[in-house]
């Protein structure tokens, strides 16, 4: 069905969208609330806004800093969804990056990659990181092939295992944890060589962009030419519809959904290496922070589509960056933020079926 | 014969009559000014195919459903049930197409359920059961359960069940489809003792052989509206079906016609000369599947069907057919046996390398197992071989759609175009799509089809069968497993009965055999 777009007013043009609308008025409803909490526990609603918008659009530095916050969420949410047309959900995401974040950290400080050419320093890394999270993601597949064992719990609770694997590898010195010279050096892994760092798109720590940001508007074309325009974006959607009548016509289960899980993997895993060498550049604990269910949550809501994924990591990566920086200047606490976003969740939610039924009653 | 059902003088008061019934789900009309009367001690059938409003005919009067607009008026007053606990305190019983009974319990505590409160009176309700037993003969072990219990005999607790509330009105929905030829006949004589009793029958079928043989009065249903009937349909027994069909009779098909019990069940024969040498293109030998339970569902099945053969497994379902459609598709593990395919072996091989050998499969299950509903019409149509439209990785839909919009000519499937969801379809239309998937096999050798006509109205069967036959004309052998024995008996060649996972016998298909046929179903060796 094609969609006869016309000119018109603004407002006209929105109420032929009404997905686009309800979106963005249930983001201005979830804000709304938001505001009245931050009001309600004493803090200055002017102040808190005029730190929020410092820390999203304020300053190169800040739109940077969101629009690279974005990446690791966009990544988590096109695996989440590559997965789930085949009917497959995957909440390891948070493991993932984990893993992906560990196995960046070991090749690019024990790798001897700082010396090669083409780019290969941070590229090996990020390899490596992609392997080790299709792994993570494989191994929950195989568990479903094999035993039956539902990949939401599997991959939940290899999320738990990536997540103290990380913490395991950065409290050990012979594992990743920098030499200890006093007893007061932090447990976190030694600073990732220059070489092995993201190189910026602008060249300058200001605007710090990193080519993260083509790589992954890539793989989004990548991603939604494979599920809108390849035999293997229908099988993957067979499987996903009906599994049984998939397999007669000979299309393999097994190998099709140890495929979804393993590219949403290594999405995650890719996830944690443009975290690690673009951002942090130090792999300490906590390092996945949540990322992991946010990417999650993106893909949720996104509804199968890509655009949606970038819609909802944007959204999300503005938020935390914005969230980070009230809490440093207008002392709003980051828990708020988290509450508005699980707001913005419901609403969307809440908007989505509204809008449905709406559109067909 | 008039598009009116009650023409006849008013001879007694309707027990039951609807006027200018409507009931939409949705946009869609199931019945759309639906008016009848139903009168005491008539056995009044409903008639139509599927998807003509019969069900929801029934589960209007039966308080499931309530009507859009309308009036249904009852033993003279106004009928408004909000459940069938409504219609049930009234009177009004009926049988479901589908067993409504608890498998782990017994007959009695079956019988009870819903009716008593308090303390049981299990003794005196199989009392009761032993006297509907003698009045309507309908003989059942009170103590027994239900899952021992064969097909017919549940469907005889289904109608104790009704007749214990001694109700003025008994609605059965296709009440024959699962049963033996013998327990037809039993059914209808129970129907006929229950209308004399003065009470009202309302039976609903789409085979016309029962109309014929008990019907006082019929109504034709077509697309939700009423399109005919009569008060004498033995001899109107034509326009009925033409009023039903929406065609001419004399261009039905022969084996269309002969299944739906239209004409004497008459054998079709096809091209297939005696003294054409056999060649034997699917081997069956020790055929054997248990269950993860470790009960023999399939008991060392063996079978050979011949190039351009059509041989015909007939059975009450539940006797195997299933098992060994499942083991044959590849979607099954058998535990003994082998299968080949003329040369190759194909015991425990994947259905992709089953397809691949030339084997086509039309499931008994098309909705689990033959389509991808939510997919478009195209996709499902070259759904085992979509690698055929692809280049680089990338789906050529264009050339998917045109190739399909093709195959739509070739088989009839009628739909808006390749492109819709294939669930938008019509159970015909969609069972032509599997099977002209499963047909078009490039190297097809043999096709085994389970229960492919199942659902579908006369004109979807006289399409299916005349693609399989025209495949067996080119040399296919055909494995048609099924559960109607007049489809069997008018288009096999041969006929093997499956009872309780073994062969009991095997004959060649001919109609005047089909009392030793269905002695054999029922369990009886010849």
């Amino acid at each position: 069905m094609t969609v006869i777009e016309q000119p018109g007013p603004l407002l006209k043009r929105f109420a032929a969208r009404p997905a686009l609308l309800g979106s963005l008025l249930a983001v201005a409803f979830a804000a709304l609330v938001g505001l009245v909490l931050i009001a309600s526990i004493g803090v200055s609603v002017p102040d808190a806004i005029s730190a929020f918008v410092d820390g999203t659009v304020g300053s190169p530095y800040s739109i940077a800093a969101s629009i690279n916050r974005s990446l690791a969420f966009a990544l988590v949410g096109f695996g989440f969804i590559l997965a789930n047309r085949a009917n497959l959900t995957n909440v390891g995401g948070e493991g993932q990056i984990a893993v992906g974040g560990i196995a960046a950290t070991a090749v690019a400080l024990y790798g001897h990659v700082s010396g090669l050419p083409f780019g290969l320093s941070f590229l090996l890394p990020m390899l490596a990181a992609v392997v080790v999270g299709a792994a993570w993601g494989a191994l929950a597949a195989v568990m479903k092939v094999k035993a039956g064992t539902n990949e939401v719990i599997s991959t939940l609770l290899l999320s738990f295992i990536g997540v103290w694997l990380l913490y395991w590898c950065v409290q050990s010195p012979a594992l990743l944890r920098k030499p200890m010279t006093t007893s007061a050096t932090l447990p976190e892994s030694l600073e990732i060589p220059d070489a092995t760092k993201l190189p910026l798109l602008s060249g300058d720590y200001s605007f710090p962009l990193h080519i993260g940001l083509p790589l992954t508007v890539v793989i989004a074309v990548v991603v939604a030419v494979l599920l809108s325009k390849t035999v293997f974006g229908l099988r993957l959607r067979a499987v996903g519809l009906n599994p049984v009548a998939a397999n007669r016509a000979g299309i393999s289960y097994a190998r099709t959904v140890v495929f979804a899980l393993a590219s949403a993997g290594a999405l995650g895993g890719l996830a944690g290496a443009l975290m690690l060498l673009g951002e942090q550049y130090t792999l300490k604990d906590g390092f996945s922070s949540g990322y992991g269910f946010d990417g999650l949550v993106a893909g949720l809501l996104a509804r199968g589509s890509v655009t949606g994924v970038i819609a909802a990591a944007l959204l999300f990566g503005f938020m935390r960056s914005g969230g980070i920086n009230m809490e440093m200047v207008a002392a709003v606490p980051t828990a708020l933020v988290v509450v508005i976003q699980g707001l913005i969740v419901i609403t969307l939610a809440g908007a989505t079926l509204f809008i449905e039924k709406w559109e067909r009653p | 014969m008039s598009m009116s059902s009650d023409l006849a003088a008013p001879a007694a008061e309707p027990l039951l009559s609807l006027r200018a019934i409507t009931k939409r789900f949705g946009s869609f009309a199931a019945l759309s000014d639906v008016s009848l009367d139903i009168r005491p001690g008539e056995i009044h059938c409903i008639l139509g195919e599927n998807g003509a409003g019969k069900s929801t005919l029934c589960n209007l009067i039966f308080g499931v459903h309530r009507p859009d607009s309308g009036v249904m008026r009852y033993r003279d007053a106004a009928f408004q049930p909000s459940g069938p606990a409504d219609s049930l305190a009234l009177g009004i019983a009926m049988v479901h197409q589908h067993f409504s009974l608890v498998y782990d319990m017994t007959v009695v505590d079956n019988v009870l359920l819903g009716r008593e409160r308090g303390v049981l009176k299990r003794g005196e309700c199989a009392a009761q059961l032993e006297k509907l037993a003698v009045e309507y003969g309908l003989p059942l072990d009170p103590y027994a359960r239900i899952e021992d219990l064969s097909v017919g005999e549940r469907q005889r607790v289904e109608i104790v069940k009704c007749l214990i509330r001694d109700p003025s009105l008994f609605v059965l929905d296709e009440p024959t489809a699962v049963l033996l030829p013998d327990e037809i006949a039993a059914l209808l004589e129970v129907c006929r003792r229950v209308a004399s009793g003065g009470r009202a029958v309302v039976l609903v079928t789409h085979k016309l052989a029962e109309i014929k043989k008990i019907a006082d009065r019929v109504t034709v249903l077509r697309g939700g509206k009423v399109v005919g009937g009569s008060s004498t349909p033995a001899a109107d027994i034509n326009g009925l079906v033409r009023a039903m069909i929406q065609g001419n009779v004399e261009t039905l098909d022969t084996s269309a016609a002969s299944i739906m019990g239209l004409e004497p069940v008459r054998h079709v024969s096809h091209a297939r000369s005696a003294n054409a040498p056999r060649i034997e293109v699917l081997q069956v030998s020790g055929l054997t599947v248990k269950d993860h339970q470790g009960v023999t569902r399939l008991d060392n099945f063996t079978l050979g069907v011949d190039r351009g053969e059509i041989v015909g497994v007939a059975g009450v379902e539940g006797n195997g057919q299933s098992e060994l459609t499942a083991v044959l598709a590849g979607m099954m593990p058998a535990t003994e046996g082998r299968i080949h395919l003329g040369e190759i072996e194909l015991t425990a091989r994947s259905p992709k390398e089953i397809t691949a050998a030339g084997m086509g499969i039309v499931p008994e299950d098309r909705h689990a197992v033959g389509c991808v509903a939510a997919m478009s019409l195209a996709e499902n149509i070259y759904l085992n071989r979509l690698e055929e439209f692809t280049r680089f990785g990338f789906l050529k839909r264009g050339l998917l759609e045109s190739k399909a919009g093709e195959m739509m000519q070739r088989f009839d499937v009628r739909a808006r175009g390749p492109g819709v969801i294939f669930s938008s379809l019509s159970g015909g239309n969609q069972q032509k799509a599997v099977l002209a998937r499963e047909i078009t096999l490039p190297n097809l050798v043999c096709l085994v089809a389970a229960q492919p006509t199942r659902g579908l109205d006369v004109g979807a069967v006289a399409a299916v069968y005349s693609q399989i036959r025209a495949a067996c004309e080119r040399g296919v052998a055909i494995l048609l497993v099924s559960s109607e024995l007049d489809e069997l008996l008018t288009v096999a060649d041969r006929i093997v009965v499956l009872y309780r996972g073994r062969i009991m016998g095997s004959c060649i298909a001919d109609p005047a055999r089909r009392a030793e046929i269905g002695a054999m179903m029922a369990g009886q060796a010849q």
